[in-house]
């Protein structure tokens, strides 16, 4: 079984980080997996996008047209990506930032308020690490034990003292919406 | 070592240090500067040579110098910055020099832009120096193939003390996935035979392109091309998928040919007796193994990302033992999907089985 998850949203949103912190869970449970960022002339407010592909054989292919897990944490990112996602795929979006509309009647939309709650957490940087918890709820083969262990592996030893923080964040976004029906 | 998730240019400057990299002389350009980034911030701590030069043609004529003392050095670059350095290889060619040259590929031709292609095929395994000479060319398709072969890179340029080329793409430099970081396998190849390091206590000794003595000419071209038979004899590399029974033989290099797996498997499910053939060295050529496989195959197809290059050597190859097509849906930025080469094969197919 293959899957393949896009993180997208402004520079400097930590989403090539998510991408890595994903992809290293995956790999941590001993699964082929790839991370591809987009790279392309981009300044500083421009938006940013990685996609990683977990497979359980040989990655088929490291840039994918479609997906089955969109993360956006801006409207731009949702507008690009909306279409992007597969029939019966799913979308999660930064409500805080992103209009809770649903172009789509084929897909599944999660809207949860991620900037507000890394506010209210007092740290607006962990947002990605929110969005990874959310991700944790609707993703069936990820969960937030892999996740919190790839964020201690790719935390370095000078930022072991974020590690608790993390783990709030991480938890805050599993708990804001029900685990999805299969 | 356990595995880590590397990026595909970080993946090649450690494997380079690992290999015994000694100098580095280069120029940034993306996609392919987080090489040059990595190895400024360990070669200095490490006590080795980094210079980031003023030019390409610099860097590349900065390695030709220091390889020219036996040591080992590198420069890495991408497509229209390689171009610059063709002069200098032709001359590595002819000097004997163990230079060792990545290459991770974006799109041309000219500027072109930053996003991948396979479009310098010609200009690597051909070359854009001139005279008679081949350059001997890896093209790795996975992050760990990116650290194999750029051990065997270094190994294969000393050893037969000839430039030699790591082919890579600008995503495979730009991606990350799970590799292992094995130690460096080959054995280290004595230079002092023929090495520049100061004539104390014996002759002198020339390394020099130029030969104004006509015969000696001859025999010198002669020579190379002796080392490139033996090459070719010796150093074939290529993986091959699903051929046993295939026949419906694809032939792709480089990290499109992970799509083109894919797409085998895919076809296989559809019942077409699909298989792969991906050079790993681009020259020598797997010219003899896929003249084997054109016997039992209804059809050859060469999918790449350029206007069809390898497709060249891929006919050579068959020479008219069977039908050759060419599969290139771009030439450049987003690699073919899997989706669409299943869709190219079933087509092709399709009319192969109507003539019949």
């Amino acid at each position: 079984m293959e899957e393949n998850f896009i993180f997208a949203g402004f520079g400097g949103q930590g989403i090539l980080l998510a991408g890595k912190i994903l992809a290293n869970a995956f790999m941590l449970e001993g699964k082929n997996v790839t991370w591809y960022p987009c790279y392309g002339a981009e300044m500083r407010g421009g938006t940013v996008n990685c996609e990683i592909v977990v497979s359980n054989d040989e990655v088929s292919s490291v840039h994918k047209k479609d997906t089955d897990f969109a993360i956006v944490l801006n409207q731009l990112s949702f507008d690009k990506f909306v279409s992007r996602v597969k029939a019966g795929g799913t979308i999660i979006a930064n409500s805080s930032l992103v209009k809770t509309l649903k172009p789509r009647s084929d897909i599944k939309y999660i809207f949860a308020p991620i900037t507000e709650i890394a506010q209210k957490l007092g740290e607006l940087k962990t947002a990605n690490i929110i969005s990874l918890g959310v991700l944790a709820s609707a993703c069936h083969q990820l969960t937030t034990d892999s996740l919190y262990k790839a964020i201690d592996y790719v935390l370095p030893a000078h930022r072991k003292n974020l590690l608790q923080l993390n783990l709030e964040a991480l938890n805050l976004g599993f708990g804001l919406v029900a685990p999805q029906a299969v | 070592m356990a595995k880590e998730l590397i990026k595909g240019n970080f993946a090649i400057a450690q494997a380079a240090l690992n290999a015994g990299l000694q100098c580095y002389f280069g120029y940034p350009i993306t996609p392919q500067t987080e090489i040059g980034e990595f190895l400024s911030l360990k070669m200095p701590q490490m006590g080795l040579g980094y210079v980031s030069a003023e030019s390409e043609v610099a860097a590349i004529n900065m390695v030709l110098g220091a390889c020219s003392t036996g040591a080992k050095a590198m420069t890495t670059s991408s497509s229209c910055a390689v171009a610059l350095m063709q002069e200098a290889l032709a001359y590595a060619a002819s000097d004997e020099l163990p230079i060792v040259l990545v290459n991770v590929m974006r799109a041309g031709p000219g500027l072109g832009s930053i996003y991948p292609a396979q479009g310098d095929y010609y200009q690597t395994v051909y070359g854009g120096g001139n005279g008679d000479y081949r350059m001997v060319v890896y093209a790795p398709s996975t992050v760990q193939e990116c650290i194999e072969l750029t051990y065997k890179t270094f190994y294969t340029a000393h050893k037969y003390r000839t430039p030699v080329t790591l082919l890579a793409d600008g995503l495979l430099g730009q991606m990350m996935e799970p590799a292992e970081f094995t130690p460096y396998p080959y054995p280290e190849v004595d230079s002092s035979s023929w090495a520049l390091t100061g004539a104390k206590d014996r002759g002198g000794r020339t390394i020099c392109s130029y030969g104004p003595d006509e015969q000696k000419q001859i025999k010198h071209v002669f020579s190379l091309f002796e080392k490139y038979k033996l090459i070719s004899e010796r150093e074939v590399m290529y993986e091959e998928y699903m051929t046993n029974d295939a026949d419906f033989l694809m032939v792709g290099f480089g990290s499109l040919a992970r799509n083109i797996k894919a797409a085998v498997r895919k076809l296989r499910e559809q019942g077409i007796k699909a298989g792969m053939l991906r050079p790993i060295t681009l020259f020598p050529f797997p010219e003899k193994r896929i003249s084997e496989l054109a016997s039992q195959c209804r059809e050859v197809m060469t999918v790449e990302m350029n206007m069809g290059q390898m497709y060249t050597d891929v006919r050579l190859a068959v020479n008219g033992k069977t039908k050759t097509s060419l599969l290139n849906i771009r030439p450049v930025g987003e690699w073919m999907s899997v989706e669409e080469i299943v869709d190219a094969v079933i087509n092709s197919t399709e009319k192969v089985y109507a003539s019949i």
